[in-house]
């Protein structure tokens, strides 16, 4: 495992929603540095501010205050199209509800993100392939989301991710809509990842998988409470200790 | 009672929720039926107008009309007056063809020799002013109106100058321009307007070395037979015209020839538009309306209970709208029935059985739009409407395959559009209704013009003709349609960009979480209304000609404007679909994904 210098990094961030009394601090004055190659949890309550940080990280979100950098740049100020452009090619989203499109395939899926940064459509569905033999569904390719298991969709979901080969991948409850066994699949991918160096950002109420990851950041009411080096052996003897099935 | 007022009260909740869309339900339906419900009230309109004239001035049942040519015509006529079945009459009176200029325009005009106290046949009805006395000079309403003339203006008839001393209508002339009855020396007339001066000014006038002729009104005891009159008393060796109230009547008619077709289709048209933009509102609902559905299953209402209310709301609107659309044709007929004004009168309104088919067609309105979204929320089981989002859209590989060689924007459109395929056929259909109208328009406007009433070798310096009020009254009429019919376009595009862009919500976000910018995202949205508008433009181009060749009689078609309108068309589509779309994509993806995750 490679671990370099910060490749996301966050200052002073906030972010408010409502105004008056009922404004709410959903992430509060919030630093972070992600060494590349980490595998960092977030882990918290319901509405402790763990996903709004995820989607504030990824340029989904505009931060109230404070600074987001990525790769060195900072990208908080960036316009929406230049914001679409550095999640082109150097964030990758896996979300819990998978938000796949319907009406396309497997494979189609997959090779979205590669047409959409301009790649042939050759070359794009050529990493589709590939990405869909990591993640083990080559069999599944032209399958369309409803005719998949919420694991299967997640998977396809991870390979979405990894099209660009973007330099992090932000994880919103990856496996919150999963049965054992389909989490246990996702984190053997996320591991794999790990050790292939690809930074990660999950968010995730679910202590084992937390566990599975380098370093645990405990949120609440949008702040940091703790963060904790752990000793990152996702699923392998660390699967069997957490309780997941093999 | 108790279930009645259920539904209302959901149905009133629904169109206070979704404002926007109910007015645009009532807009859609009320131009149409107002449009259909115009066009069929004009039938029989000219004929009505007639009547109301002919019992106000007593007009005769037959005019003849002699052209004075060397020959005396005088005793001919005066002979048919004591012929059997002759009941009545007014005069021999003299014609005179003649010119009139006033306020800077020239006409053409037949004089009237009348007595200044009228008779018992054809008394013309004073609108204004008083009838002729020694010279002072009477104007035919329709034409007065044409002319702008009012009653104290000078008038200038072949170099004699009179004032205008009243303003009249008469049954016994067809409506201006087509007053004259006979051309100069017994040929065909180019029309004129119609002036009464006495039998002496008439005679005076008449030294001038003008084209003359004498006329003679008839009462007939049996007005049914004034065909057998006719044929009874044709003589061969002298040129008479006969003019039966009939004839007059229809001719009149012809006035509203073109006007009744030109509203009858764009009305169907109108209606086209309507059912297409409140199909596309609807579907835009259907998950909605599905999980309404679900719900007032979950709480026990019967199917029977959720149709009333699914469709009450469409039924309800359709029913107000045409009730407007009614309402919007009685107060307009008046003033398109009878563009002259050498009528008087009312016309009736819509009468029932217009009644009847606008309401058929509002029904039909409602029914075919919602329909297919009603018995969609029917079928759905109880659960999977609960939690429906929106139809899923089907997979296509082909499509998706092609757009993958495309630049972003048309890769997004294109699968945009292919989501939903029946919204797309009801986008172009849309272009193509609107297109045809505007076609009309532009061959309407290059086709050859022949102005009534006017001197063939034009009136010189100064002096403008009379236009052409037929011309005039189809080129507003087809006006006004294409007006409606491109805001009904424009609102259907609005609408189908509107709901694509709220059902492609969720897959528009992912694609922003993917790299695509919101430019992207919104010329995509822009694409996918352009794409169907596109051979809607052009199908609404061929279409347009094979309307105007089989029903038009159209002699010009101005191919390079259609197609510069096609093209204007799909323009202006891309420009304002963009306006929604931008909206749409400038919407933050982080609520879009909770949004759909929720």
């Amino acid at each position: 495992m490679k671990v370099s210098s910060a490749v996301l990094r966050a200052r002073g961030l906030v972010k408010q929603h409502g105004h008056g009394q009922g404004r709410v601090r959903a992430v509060d004055e919030v630093d972070l540095e992600v060494p590349e190659g980490q595998t960092l949890a977030v882990m918290g309550p319901s509405g402790c501010g763990k996903s709004t940080l995820l989607h504030l990280l990824g340029g989904l979100e505009r931060p109230s205050a404070g600074e987001v950098w990525l790769a060195g740049r900072r990208v908080d100020t960036l316009s929406e199209r230049a914001l679409a452009r550095l999640r082109r090619r150097s964030v990758g989203f896996v979300f819990q509800a998978f938000h796949l499109m319907e009406e396309l395939s497997a494979a189609e899926n997959v090779e979205l993100p590669a047409l959409l940064a301009g790649f042939s459509r050759r070359e794009a569905r050529r990493r589709a392939g590939f990405l869909l033999e990591q993640v083990g569904l080559t069999g599944r390719a032209r399958h369309l989301p409803s005719q998949l298991s919420g694991g299967q969709r997640q998977r396809v979901a991870i390979a979405r991710a990894l099209a660009n080969e973007p330099l992090v991948i932000l994880a919103d409850e990856p496996t919150g809509n999963l049965d054992s066994t389909a989490t246990l699949d996702v984190l053997r991918i996320f591991e794999e990842l790990r050790a292939a160096g690809q930074t990660l950002v999950m968010v995730t109420h679910d202590e084992r998988v937390a566990a599975t990851a380098d370093r645990l950041i405990s949120m609440r009411d949008g702040m940091f409470v703790d963060d904790t080096r752990l000793a990152g052996d996702a699923t392998g003897w660390l699967g069997g200790l957490i309780g997941l099935e093999g | 009672m108790g279930r009645v007022v259920l539904i209302f009260r959901l149905v009133l909740a629904d169109v206070r929720r979704h404002r926007a869309q109910a007015a645009m339900l009532l807009l859609a339906v009320t131009a149409a039926t107002a449009t259909v419900a115009l066009g069929m009230s004009l039938g029989g309109a000219s004929d009505a107008l007639y009547e109301q004239t002919r019992a106000a001035t007593a007009g005769p049942d037959v005019v003849v009309y002699a052209p004075e040519m060397g020959t005396p015509v005088a005793p001919v006529l005066n002979e048919l007056t004591r012929a059997p079945g002759v009941v009545g009459h007014n005069g021999p009176f003299r014609l005179v063809f003649a010119t009139l200029t006033s306020r800077g325009f020239a006409s053409l005009v037949v004089v009237h020799g009348a007595a200044e106290k009228p008779g018992a046949v054809d008394r013309p009805l004073v609108t204004s002013g008083h009838w002729v006395r020694p010279g002072g000079a009477v104007l035919e309403r329709g034409f007065a109106t044409a002319l702008g003339a009012r009653v104290g203006d000078r008038v200038t008839i072949s170099g004699r100058t009179y004032p205008v001393v009243g303003i009249a209508v008469t049954a016994a002339n067809s409506i201006f321009p087509w007053s004259s009855g006979i051309g100069p020396y017994g040929g065909p007339s180019d029309g004129g307007g119609l002036v009464w001066l006495t039998h002496s000014d008439v005679k005076a006038l008449a030294s001038r070395d003008l084209p003359l002729a004498m006329a003679v009104d008839l009462k007939l005891s049996d007005p049914a037979a004034a065909r057998a009159f006719l044929d009874a008393h044709r003589d061969p060796s002298i040129r008479v015209n006969f003019a039966t109230a009939q004839f007059i009547a229809e001719q009149d008619s012809v006035m509203l020839r073109d006007s009744q077709p030109i509203l009858i289709i764009g009305g169907w048209l109108l209606s086209f538009l309507a059912v297409t933009g409140v199909a596309a509102l609807a579907a835009g609902r259907t998950a909605e309306q599905t999980r309404r559905a679900g719900l007032l299953k979950a709480v026990g209402a019967t199917p029977g209970l959720i149709a009333a209310v699914l469709l009450t709301e469409y039924l309800v609107l359709a029913l107000l709208a045409d009730a407007l659309g009614l309402t919007v044709a009685r107060l307009v007929e008046p003033a398109v029935a009878s563009p002259t004004a050498s009528r008087i009168g009312n016309v009736v309104g819509p009468s029932g059985g217009v009644i009847v088919a606008a309401t058929a067609l509002a029904v039909a309105v409602a029914v075919l739009s919602s329909l297919r979204p009603t018995l969609l929320a029917l079928r759905t089981a109880t659960v999977d409407a609960l939690t429906v989002t929106a139809h899923r859209p089907r997979h296509r590989p082909l499509l998706t395959a092609l757009s993958a060689l495309l630049p972003t924007p048309l890769l997004l459109g294109l699968r945009l559009t292919a989501r939903r395929p029946g919204r797309a056929v009801l986008h172009g259909c849309s272009t193509a209704g609107a297109l045809i109208t505007i076609d009309a328009l532009l061959t309407f406007h290059v086709q050859p013009r022949w102005g009534y009433a006017q001197h063939r070798g034009g009136w010189g310096a100064g002096l403008s003709g009379l236009s052409n009020l037929r011309d005039d009254q189809n080129g507003k009429l087809l006006l006004s349609i294409t007006v409606m019919a491109i805001v009904l376009a424009l609102v259907n595009a609005i609408t189908i960009t509107w709901s694509t862009a709220m059902e492609a919500r969720a897959n528009m976000a992912v694609a922003r979480t993917l790299g695509a910018t919101p430019g992207q995202i919104t010329a995509g949205l822009s694409v996918a209304q352009v794409l169907p508008a596109l051979p809607g433009a052009v199908a609404g181009v061929f279409l347009g000609i094979g309307l105007y060749l089989t029903v038009g009689r159209a002699t010009t078609l101005p191919i390079l404007s259609m197609a510069g309108a096609a093209i204007s068309v799909v323009l202006v589509t891309a420009a304002l679909t963009a306006v929604p779309a931008r909206v749409a994509a400038r919407r933050p993806v982080a609520q879009a994904l909770s949004a759909e995750a929720a």
